[in-house]
């Protein structure tokens, strides 16, 4: 099958450099094994979190310029222009967002931390600053014996920084069904007997019920919404006072709903998502990446001009580390693996920066990749498979997932 | 004297919540003894909790080691009887592969018939169709009554059943003097661990159990008791590779046993003598990993393509001979001393050496010495009378869920007192090891659970495939809402999470690494665990 | 072996390499609508373990699985959750089928009883009477209308009509064609002779067919779909032996014989395997290499709404299927959101099930009607059954649709 594009990774990379590519009229295939960590995502994007020294970034634009450099963004032109351009295909693809590049926010987590944030969800509990919260008063609202949101450590959180909290729990017959499974009762399928059932208005009937006096902020966990906005919104539309989500344990519903909808505004461009299969390996001839194979179309390859390794991280199985070394699977290009084995890649308290996750795979400044020394003309990488960031660290994952995307969308576009 | 001195006065402290500490207190509580039992951490976190579970037939110590082979299967059959709930009998099989001198079996078969351990040869094609697992290049077998026990189990068992029998328990305080007067101990001086208060207590006789840690205990009453600290590391994998425990027929040596164990199954172990000081931070090396696994697949070839859960390493309690003036041979079995006979300190006596398989002996022994010396005649009962959990009662049907049938294999009988039949105690805290929120309840309730590794032991939340990554948060929400603050239940999560770590990393490869980002992904990356917690735990030992 | 140790972690059935990261349930359609069921991580590699340790861990809730295996896609690890629950079931069920099951899983027994008498047949499950008989009596769903039996199967029209001019072509295949072909809607096996004999190849019959076996499989009975798999393996050694490709007009026929007969009856296909072909694949990897060319008419015009079949997903062969409608100039594509349509083969006949398997399809019809198609495409029988009965708007193979759309004169020209 001839594609122009041939993107591996259907995640939040391989989907921002699909629709990127579709819309400027390429004919694009998403190659994906299975779901992506969009399904993890708490309903937010971070472009820079924290810098080197561990500290939080306020405007994630000035502090680009101390990283090391070797990190992703050095190799992209840009950064404000792409940051930018990104909110607009994620709205394209109707996810509303609110924050900029110049300023962080900061999103309250499902256990009441504060983590640095670029851009938001529509609906999702934010805030300017974590010195002065903007409530005196806050519900922090479960459904009754939901496990997946830690509302008691919400709650103490914003009554450390001086905000009186009640908790309160509520509950409809039709959850209360869903609760009859033990091991089912997760944000994604309270989102979807919500949605199944019609039960927008119910359930802001019994958060109505359960607020007994006015609050400045109820927050809810965000089980709403998962194949659109619309649900969410209108459930806080409903609701008495001022309310807004909170993420709870994954999977998440803002995540499922990002991953989907961005899906969609993808096929929607005329792109062809394969959900479920995998790239197994490549032709290359001299420097150019001819074809690819994968684990399912047996018989035929995918042949295109241009290709994209957006396959992610070790979680993604983008990368893997056996027992002697880490290698990329799919199609063995090179790999910066920092002269680590398995000695020493994993640091030995669980909170010290891992300098597994600073591996990945080489790329040039135009974030080609090389094999065997030789740089790939047509074979890019972008996102989390790149090497050279510590996603968690630096609180930049779904930053440098979304700008490497866009930069190598251009790349493409201009070579 | 006045009710609080009356309320610190026993007839026996022991000291040490691992089995010897556990049994010991039973067996004390069953002959009428006033008792206390104390630790400094929680129970089973020494050897009790460190070591393969493996319930030996005695055949590993046959040929080497008589008394203990024949101490060994008269336990075994013991145990079988009183903690049905914590025994699995799987047997087990002694394989000799080609490397190996298949003249060895005959004089291992001879010896243990002489022991009263039923071996039998069997062919190895025989032998393979028993356990598929086993190496298929074996060329002899012998199949004997070992069998696989949870000793975090058996230990709360005994605890349990102590408590029932009167005696108290505190867990978290640790003994940080010994009070003598006229050359007698009196009682011992307590710190508790979680918030510092220091207390005395009182006792005719002090039983000192606590393991490797023995040594430090004796030192501190001005007694010298030799031990050598050897260090053995073991593997977990994922899941259960084989059915019954592999050995190989040789004399023993490192990483020759298999054990299954619950869900999984270990492999073990390395030995090295390592200085006490480090006894309580133990980390498994990449050379111990190495050796485990290359000697693992010699057993069952599959563990070469297993998924390895973690690694860990426990101390075992070498005791030097008093015979030998050198301090170099080592004391085999069970190993009691009277101080009074020995070192002129009267009221305080040591109970050490010996092996969890011989805990009940080792308890017996202690407490017969302990009872002769308070002129009390009552008669040991402790290997008659099942243990609490193991009471005779009509197994599980076939109508119970998932979470239930795991929640009655881990407590017996006394699965009758968790709270199940509606949604909000059945629904699932850890999903890979099936325990429901009713259970975890329970624990916290009834089970002395004060964190998340507490937790872990009586319930194996976060024990299974994923080491915590959804569960540990969910338990520690289960946690806050009956017992502690959100601050200290986020300070737990903390700790929790990086005392999986600790076993995880050592075999941070393959699907444990994909496991270990992933995790880091939904506590440090969603969570934001890391920016929340306030106090770190300073207990190593413990996390 | 030394060099070997670690490098993958590779159980058995691989459950091993499951990260818990739950996004199976995410894409589970039953556990969604039944609180009852356990939900794919449970079932699969969380019970499998314990299963392992001891088979009383078996839980018979396991049968409520469609085996849609939409699990499986969804896994970013490739866990093969589906195949360990129905493995799972196959190995520890101690449930016997009903006689409702047995009827339902025996499909071509059936047929072949209902199909001389269809005339009778068809109108009588129709009525009143006899469908409350099965409601209450056999615990099959009222509401559902079974698929007419076609009066003439599909090998008997063959046999009078287009078997003597099969060997006038170059190039051969053989056809399985399945039950559904066979007794309910032979047209498919016609449009299909049609298409291949325009682009040069003659059709041929298998020796023997035996139905595939899936919804024996469902419905637990696991020997009688073994003995059947190796019925038409023999079949297709044969047919393999001449140098015919294996072709089929169903995905889910043909993913069970590729993939099912291995990994849950142990039927050793590995011979066979890659020579069974879903015909849009065969005719879209022919096009490819250049071998055949198609021609359509100028005018046809139908608004096509692809609807990806469960097994068609696991497959991976969804773009040949639709890469090939989107050749037809008159086709306007579109492209339905990939989710079960709740019919599942058999499952959705039970009574028991009935509500389950329309809330499971509710938001498929919801996007259908959305989008407004002339017709529906999908290369799955069942599928089409339950998209007929809960849309009204037609559904075709798109074999069907190739066939109706093509110049076969034009396209004869371009092929000899």
């Amino acid at each position: 099958m001839k594609f122009d594009a041939i993107i591996m990774g259907g995640g939040l990379t391989g989907l921002t450099a699909g629709i990127a590519l579709a819309q400027a009229g390429r004919d694009v295939a998403v190659v994906s094994n299975g779901q992506s960590t969009l399904h993890f995502n708490g309903g937010t994007l971070d472009l820079l979190g924290c810098d080197e020294a561990g500290n939080a970034v306020r405007n994630p634009l000035n502090a680009i310029d101390a990283l090391s450099d070797n990190h992703p963004y050095k190799k992209v032109g840009d950064v404000k222009a792409l940051a930018e351009k990104a909110q607009r295909l994620l709205d394209g693809a109707g996810i509303a967002t609110e924050g900029n590049a110049e300023k962080n926010h900061w999103r309250l987590t499902p256990i009441g931390g504060m983590k640095p944030a670029w851009l938001s969800l529509k609906g999702m509990a934010t805030i300017d600053d974590p010195d002065h919260l903007p409530w005196k008063s806050v519900a922090v609202v479960n459904i009754v014996n939901y496990l997946d949101f830690l509302s008691p450590f919400v709650a103490e959180a914003l009554r450390e920084r001086g905000v009186q909290v009640d908790v309160k729990e509520f509950t409809t017959p039709e959850l209360d069904e869903a609760r009859k499974s033990p091991s089912e009762m997760r944000a994604t399928n309270i989102a979807k007997v919500v949605e199944r059932q019609d039960l927008t208005q119910t359930v802001a009937d019994a958060i109505n019920y359960c607020l007994d006096k006015e609050y400045d902020m109820v927050l809810l966990p965000a089980v709403l919404g998962i194949s659109s906005g619309e649900r969410g919104d209108q459930l806080l539309q409903l609701i008495d006072t001022p309310a807004a989500f909170v993420a709870t344990l994954p999977p998440s519903v803002p995540g499922v709903r990002m991953q989907t909808l961005l899906r969609k505004r993808f096929q929607q461009l005329g792109g062809t998502f394969i959900v479920g299969d995998q790239v197994t390996g490549g032709r290359f001839e001299g420097d150019k990446l001819k074809c690819v194979t994968t684990a399912k179309l047996e018989g035929s390859v995918l042949e295109a001009e241009n290709f994209v390794l957006a396959t992610g991280s070790f979680m993604s199985r983008g990368l893997v580390a056996d027992y002697n070394h880490i290698y990329e699977p799919a199609l063995g290009v090179d790999v910066d693996d920092n002269g680590l084995n398995r000695a020493n890649w994993a640091a030995l308290e669980v909170t010290d920066p891992q300098p597994y996750m600073e591996t990945g795979v080489r790329t040039d400044e135009h974030l080609r990749c090389s094999k065997d020394g030789t740089t790939i003309a047509n074979l890019y990488a972008a996102g989390s498979i790149l090497s050279g960031h510590n996603g968690i660290k630096r609180v930049d994952a779904s930053g440098v997932d979304m700008i490497t995307a866009l930069q190598v969308a251009n790349n493409i576009l201009n070579s | 004297m006045t009710k609080s001195e009356v309320n610190n006065h026993y007839d026996v402290i022991v000291i040490g919540g691992g089995i010897t500490g556990a049994g010991t207190a039973r067996d004390c509580a069953m002959r009428g003894l006033k008792v206390l039992l104390v630790e400094r951490f929680d129970y089973s976190t020494g050897a009790t909790g460190r070591n393969h579970g493996l319930m030996h037939s005695g055949a590993r110590y046959a040929v080497t080691d008589h008394e203990s082979a024949k101490e060994c299967i008269r336990e075994n059959m013991t145990l079988r009887k009183i903690a049905r709930h914590c025994v699995e009998e799987t047997d087990g099989l002694f394989i000799t592969l080609p490397e190996d001198d298949l003249g060895f079996q005959a004089t291992f078969v001879q010896k243990c018939t002489e022991a009263g351990i039923r071996a039998e040869v069997i062919d190895p094609k025989q032998a393979i169709a028993l356990e598929p697992s086993v190496n298929p290049d074996l060329i002899g077998a012998v199949r004997v009554p070992d069998a696989s026990i949870d000793p975090f189990r058996l230990t709360m068992a005994n605890v349990l059943d102590a408590q029932l029998h009167g005696a108290e328990a505190l867990v978290y305080h640790e003994v940080i003097d010994i009070l003598i007067e006229q050359g007698r101990v009196i009682g011992v001086k307590l710190r508790n661990n979680h918030n510092g208060e220091e207390r005395t207590v009182y006792a005719q006789v002090t039983i000192n159990a606590a393991g490797i840690w023995g040594s430090l205990i004796a030192q501190m009453a001005g007694v010298k008791i030799n031990m050598f600290p050897a260090k053995g590391s073991l593997l977990i994998f994922g899941h259960r590779v084989n059915h019954m425990v592999i050995n190989r027929c040789r004399k023993p040596a490192n990483a020759d046993i298999l054990v299954p164990d619950d869900a999984v199954c270990v492999i073990g172990t390395t030995s090295v003598r390592v200085p006490i000081e480090t006894c309580d931070d133990l980390r498994v090396t990449p050379e111990e990993v190495e050796e485990l696994l290359a000697e693992g697949m010699k057993l069952a070839p599959s563990l070469g393509s297993t998924r390895i859960l973690r690694g860990y390493a426990g101390v075992r309690p070498l005791v030097a001979s008093d015979d030998d003036p050198s301090g170099r041979s080592i004391s085999r079995g069970i190993v009691t001393l009277d101080h009074e006979t020995r070192d002129g300190l009267a009221g305080f006596l040591t109970i050490t050496g010996g092996k969890m398989m011989t805990y009940r002996l080792m308890a017996e022994e202690v407490t017969d010495l302990a009872c002769k010396k308070l002129g009390v005649t009552k008669a040991c009962e402790t290997a008659d009378k099942p243990l609490p959990g193991s009471e005779p009662q009509t197994p599980p049907n076939r109508k119970y869920s998932f979470s239930q049938r795991a929640s009655y294999g881990r407590h017996g009988t006394l699965d009758w007192a968790v709270n199940r039949g509606d949604n909000t105690n059945d629904a699932l805290v850890c999903e890979c090891e099936g325990v429901s929120v009713g259970e975890v309840k329970y624990a916290i309730e009834k089970l002395h659970v004060y964190n998340l590794i507490n937790l872990r032991r009586r319930t194996r939340v976060g024990m299974g495939t994923c080491q915590g990554e959804l569960c540990a948060c969910r338990a520690a929400g289960v946690m806050c809402d009956r017992e502690q603050g959100a601050q200290k239940s986020i300070d737990d999560l903390a700790g929790f999470m990086n005392e999986r770590w600790k076993g995880m990393q050592p075999v941070a490869w393959g699907d444990t690494l994909a496991e270990a980002q992933l995790t880091a992904t939904i506590y440090q990356g969603l969570l934001g665990i890391d920016t929340m917690t306030k106090e770190r735990r300073k207990e190593y030992y413990e996390i | 072996m030394a060099n070997e140790t670690q490098v993958q972690s590779l159980s058995a059935n691989n459950f091993e390499q499951c990260l818990k990261c739950s996004i199976c349930t995410v894409y589970c359609p039953v556990s969604a609508v039944t609180p009852s069921y356990p939900g794919p991580k449970q079932a699969g590699p969380d019970g499998e373990r314990y299963r392992l340790k001891n088979k009383e861990f078996f839980n018979e809730a396991l049968k409520l699985c469609l085996n849609c295996k939409r699990c499986e896609v969804a896994c970013p690890s490739n866990v093969h959750i589906g195949d360990i629950i129905q493995a799972a079931r196959i190995k520890y069920s101690t449930h016997s089928p009903s006689l409702r099951d047995r009827m339902l899983a025996n499909t071509d027994f059936v047929g072949t009883m209902a199909s001389p008498f269809a005339p009778i047949a068809n109108p009588v499950l129709k009525l009143k009477p006899v469908k409350a008989i099965l409601h209450g009596v056999m615990a099959i769903d009222k509401h559902r209308t079974f698929p007419d039996y076609s009066r003439v199967k599909f090998e008997s029209w063959f046999k009078k009509h287009a078997q003597a001019s099969q060997d006038q072509y170059a190039k051969h295949v053989s056809y399985f064609h399945g039950c559904y072909a066979n007794y309910n809607y032979p047209k498919l096996g016609q449009d299909l002779v049609k298409v291949l004999n325009a682009v040069g190849y003659g059709v041929h019959l298998l020796e023997k067919e035996k139905c595939c076996g899936v919804a024996l499989i469902a419905n637990g009975m696991p020997n009688q779909a073994r003995r059947q798999g190796e019925v038409n393996m023999r079949s297709m050694r044969k047919a393999i032996a001449q140098g015919h490709p294996i072709v089929t007009t169903s995905s889910t026929c043909t993913f069970t014989m590729r993939d099912e007969y291995e990994h849950l009856l142990g039927i050793d296909n590995h011979d066979v395997r890659d020579s069974i072909s879903l015909a849009t694949r065969f005719l879209y990897q022919l096009i490819e290499r250049g071998e055949i060319q198609l021609a359509f008419r100028d005018d046809y015009h139908k608004r096509v709404a692809y609807h990806s079949a469960c097994h068609m997903e696991r497959m991976g062969w969804v773009p040949f299927s639709t890469r090939l409608l989107r050749m037809i100039p008159g086709v306007d594509f579109v492209m339905l959101d990939s989710q079960c349509c709740g019919i599942s083969g058999t499952y959705g006949f039970k009574k028991e099930n009935y509500e389950r398997s329309q809330a499971i399809g509710s938001t498929l019809f919801q996007n259908i009607a959305e989008e407004n198609p002339d017709c529906v495409a999908t290369d799955c029988e069942t599928c089409k059954w339950q998209i007929e009965m809960s849309t009204g708007v037609p559904v075709e193979n798109p074999i069907s649709i190739i066939a109706d759309a093509l110049d076969v004169e034009e396209t004869k020209k371009l092929n000899c």
